[in-house]
């Protein structure tokens, strides 16, 4: 506003003279500020996200991790794959040679071990779904566990299950014991928290 | 000016916004929420109604921020919608009570005002805040939108729904009221210079 127009109000209301006028809006502009409830923020956030207009980071996370997880395990493959280049300790001993093939051969151990891998993570997967519901109040540092796990098992069923992605069976049973570490990682978690929520 | 006018976002943060990110829409609502808040405060004078305000304002920020093109600073394309949000409940209000604008200074609020908050100088901004609060509704808007948000009568009287005269009416009612006031704190701030003022040439 001008101060033309100031004085013109001013002079049309006739009721305050400039000085006064000029402390009045002075004292209004220094009246304090007040947050709101931190709560207000929340309610909004869930507002929003009902109505679909905010993305979830959570899911745009997952995405990253997803195609982090896919670029990785595709250097891992070129890794393997060449000739000379040393594999992992772990997947010599599953393949049982002591001269590691560029390409891991399928042999009868081989797929009982990865049969026996599948079995127990589809265990591990019934005994998290006995699990009772997680309790409404968690540590933020728990969730974040839980999110950070659920996020690399979903990784690995994309390696393992998408068509595009050829493994050996070395290496999905690599994958699959990865899978199986992390179910049983995160039932402990669960169980554990189940047992805490039920005190 | 308006505090609104010296908030300033980042220009990523506004496109991140427009895209549904919610981090960056957290970061809008931490810079503008103190002033929303506070401004819907003073119109309405109870917290809960201020609260809901506020929700109904950055509900509609993350609806539209898409359509903002960034020709006005974002502050005061956020203060418009926050004041909109206001003056659509007080319209409300009257509603729900079979009253018209034009009675709302007949309406004269009766008990204790409510005061909000202390200031660097309490005394007088809880005398200021008690008084403006004891102005009727719409008084206080008008009040408010002249003199703090620099708002225009013409540009009151579009947002109110009414005219020019009627905004002038409404500020000129509202400044009888509080010119005591200010009277009154002239000849304090008078009577405390005059107290702390050293004496010279005594002994």
């Amino acid at each position: 506003m001008t101060g033309e127009q100031s004085t013109q109000d001013e002079t049309m209301n006739g009721v305050l003279s400039v000085d006064e006028l000029e402390r009045l809006k002075r004292g209004l502009h220094d009246l304090p500020e007040t947050m709101p409830p931190r709560a207000v923020w929340h309610r909004i956030e869930e507002q929003a996200k009902a109505e679909g207009l905010l993305s979830r980071p959570v899911a745009r996370q997952r995405i990253k991790w997803l195609l982090g997880a896919a670029i990785a395990a595709a250097v891992v493959l070129t890794v393997l794959r060449m000739p000379g280049v040393l594999v992992p300790e772990s997947v010599e001993q599953i393949a049982g040679d002591s001269e590691f093939p560029a390409t891991p051969q399928s042999t009868p151990s081989n797929s009982q071990t990865l049969n026996a891998l599948m079995v127990e993570s589809q265990q591990l997967e019934q005994n998290l779904r006995a699990i009772p519901y997680q309790p409404r109040l968690m540590r933020a540092s728990t969730i974040a566990t839980i999110s950070n796990l659920e996020d690399r098992i979903a990784a690995i069923d994309y390696q393992l299950n998408h068509p595009a992605i050829r493994m050996s069976p070395a290496e999905k049973q690599m994958y699959w014991r990865e899978r199986v570490r992390l179910m049983d990682l995160l039932v402990t978690l669960r169980y554990a928290q189940a047992q805490r929520a039920s005190f | 000016m308006s505090r609104f006018a010296d908030i300033q976002i980042d220009e990523g943060v506004v496109k991140r916004a427009a895209r549904g990110d919610v981090r960056a829409h957290e970061i809008i609502y931490r810079a503008f929420s103190a002033p929303v808040y506070s401004m819907c405060l003073r119109f309405t004078r109870v917290p809960a109604h201020a609260e809901d305000l506020v929700q109904e304002t950055f509900v509609e920020i993350i609806r539209s921020i898409s359509a903002f093109r960034g020709e006005a600073p974002l502050g005061s394309w956020v203060r418009r919608i926050a004041v909109t949000k206001s003056l659509m409940f007080l319209r409300s209000a009257w509603h729900k009570r079979g009253q018209s604008l034009d009675d709302d200074f007949e309406d004269t609020t009766a008990g204790r005002p409510e005061s909000h908050g202390v200031s660097s100088n309490p005394e007088h901004a809880i005398d200021l805040d008690a008084a403006l609060a004891s102005l009727p509704s719409v008084s206080r808007a008008v009040v408010w939108l002249h003199d703090v948000e620099g708002f225009t009568h013409k540009e009151i009287a579009g947002l109110v729904g009414k005219t020019e005269s009627f905004s002038k009416s409404q500020l000129s009612r509202a400044y009888q009221r509080l010119r005591p006031l200010l009277d009154e704190k002239s000849k304090k701030e008078a009577a405390e210079k005059a107290v702390n003022k050293p004496v010279l040439g005594s002994c």
